[in-house]
């Protein structure tokens, strides 16, 4: 099976917010639970880039690991999903995971935050694929449906990839390649340094004939 | 033709000696200009800049991993620490947990356990030496029991509500179902973030009503070189012994590192980072272990470990003789101020009538 991946391309992200935008759209998460978002670093400054940042679906979650209900588990395409059901709600995937992946609808007195919810890779939970039920706690199920996540799929500059492991580190070596030896240049062309189209992406054009 | 001859044959020594010569000069310089020539620019903006010029790709990811120092970035999302790609102590308290809270806690709560089971095993209850006098002293106020009673209580909801959380899922899980442990877990949770505060009311009660016997004295280093005579010997202590200051010490010391650790974890409305809850549960973690363990101390000796010390909880008295074999200052210090009641006296100044005074009743 695949091993999915997000993977952001920092030459290519303008901080447009789109990917944002469509994980809104396509989950219906509640106000203030922010699976995707954009961070740029050095705002203003030379140097400025930016990185959109959701769950990484790491092979050896640190969440799984912590959670002291064990509601974490690893599909075939390698998402990391939860049992939203039996969440109770203690924070600690949000202690341990580096991305600051969790998320929770509050953050209230005495601890109640209520059930945690992530990025699924649009992938859905563990109730039946595509149901109503399965809507209402863990958003889109795209990849039951043959999709990749609406993020990757709507970004404009095709920063963010989502996929395949292996498909997306060939996209993104050509690319690196394709940009040339951005040592020496002192980061003035690497924008600019494309010698050819990278391959792998002649197919999504819009035009046709 | 005779002189290019003569240049030939002299093309074929020296002369091609020399050009072999300029030909490795030149090589040799080749290669140093091609390492040097490059690194030009960088001298002129170290020059210039005062310092070295980094590959602005490297730059960027070492800023994104904090290598050097925190960095915050720009970002939409309205949630705490937000701009934060990527927080490195996370890893870090994970390995915490995992590798050392919840092994070494394991070995600490259950090692001590399995030594005072061990010590239970060769030495039993500790007996009064000659029996029951008869008479009775008030050790403990009606005020200091409830105090007790109200932080043992307190106390013993929160540790085990933690150790559900802490263990539960290499405990239970197997006997309960993953199913049944989640509401076990979420509602031991919801216990210890809603009593949680109140210990900090038990604590600081705990502190006032006991302060005052507690302060370390001359004579506790001699009660604690003899192991406060459970090696043999008699040690000599006055009101409380060493054993009894230190362990009202480190409650009060970890009590109050658990409820202000405990607080930061409870409080997430007041906007606290990652980093904050992470620091603050390794301390919460490691003063909570301890004092489980050491409490299994405290536990055995005022109970079946030693005669006539649960009575001094419960009823407030003790007898006479115990008094004399542990706490012998004290007990000079009492008869001194004849406040020993005699076997007929009536339990006026106790107030409550309880399992303790019948017994001392039953053997007169």
């Amino acid at each position: 099976m695949a091993r999915m991946k997000f993977f952001c391309d920092v030459e290519r992200c303008i901080e447009c917010n789109g990917c944002v935008t469509a994980c809104k759209n396509a989950n219906e998460r509640p106000w203030g639970v922010n699976r995707r978002r954009v961070v740029t670093i050095k705002d203003g400054e030379p140097g400025e880039r930016s990185l959109s940042v959701a769950c990484m679906h790491c092979n050896d979650a640190p969440c799984k690991a912590v959670c002291p209900v064990d509601v974490f588990y690893i599909t075939d395409d390698g998402v990391v999903l939860h049992d939203k059901e039996r969440c109770i709600g203690c924070g600690y995937c949000l202690f341990a995971c580096p991305f600051g992946a969790p998320q929770f609808p509050k953050q209230g007195a005495f601890g109640t935050r209520g059930k945690m919810d992530k990025c699924t890779f649009c992938g859905g939970g563990p109730v039946a694929d595509n149901s109503e039920e399965e809507f209402k706690l863990y958003g889109a199920n795209r990849l039951a449906q043959g999709k990749l996540p609406l993020c990757a799929e709507m970004c404009s500059t095709k920063a963010l990839l989502a996929g395949d492991a292996a498909v997306i580190s060939d996209i993104f070596r050509q690319r690196v390649f394709n940009r040339g030896a951005s040592v020496f240049l002192t980061g003035v062309a690497q924008q600019k340094a494309a010698l050819g189209a990278a391959r792998g992406l002649e197919g999504k054009s819009s035009s046709k004939d | 033709m005779k002189h290019t001859t003569a240049a030939v044959i002299q093309d074929t020594g020296e002369a091609r000696q020399r050009r072999k010569r300029y030909m490795l000069w030149s090589f040799l310089l080749l290669i140093a200009m091609t390492l040097v020539l490059p690194l030009i620019p960088y001298a002129v903006a170290y020059v210039q800049d005062g310092s070295a010029v980094r590959n602005p790709g490297s730059e960027l990811w070492r800023e994104v991993r904090q290598r050097d120092q925190a960095v915050i970035g720009q970002t939409q999302a309205d949630n705490v620490d937000a701009g934060i790609l990527i927080n490195k102590r996370g890893e870090e308290w994970r390995l915490f947990r995992m590798k050392k809270l919840i092994p070494f806690g394991a070995i600490l709560i259950g090692g001590i356990l399995g030594l005072i089971i061990l010590f239970y095993l060769i030495r039993g209850t500790l007996r009064l030496p000659g029996g029951r006098s008869g008479k009775r002293i008030l050790r403990f106020t009606l005020n200091e029991r409830i105090v007790h009673w109200f932080t043992v209580v307190i106390f013993w909801i929160l540790a085990l509500s933690g150790l559900i959380t802490l263990y539960g899922r290499y405990v239970l899980v197997p006997l309960l179902g993953p199913e049944g442990f989640s509401v076990t877990a979420s509602a031991s949770l919801m216990a210890h973030n809603t009593l949680g505060p109140i210990f900090l009311v038990a604590i600081l009660a705990l502190f006032f009503t006991f302060v005052k016997n507690n302060f370390f004295a001359r004579g506790d280093l001699k009660w604690l070189t003899k192991a406060g005579g459970l090696l043999g010997g008699h040690a000599s202590a006055g009101r409380f012994n060493a054993g009894e200051k230190i362990w009202f010490w480190l409650a009060v010391i970890l009590g109050l590192a658990l409820c202000v650790s405990g607080l930061i974890l409870d409080f997430p409305n007041w906007g606290q980072g990652r980093v904050v809850f992470e620091w603050s549960h390794v301390v919460h973690g490691i003063s909570a272990v301890v004092m489980i363990a050491v409490s299994f101390g405290h536990i055995y000796l005022g109970t079946v470990g030693m005669e006539g010390s649960l009575e001094s909880m419960t009823t407030g008295y003790v007898d006479a003789t115990w008094a004399e074999a542990h706490h012998d200052r004290w007990y000079e210090e009492v008869r001194n101020a004849g406040e020993i009641e005699e076997p007929g006296q009536s339990d006026l100044s106790g107030g409550v009538a309880s399992g303790g005074v019948a017994q001392s009743r039953s053997t007169d």
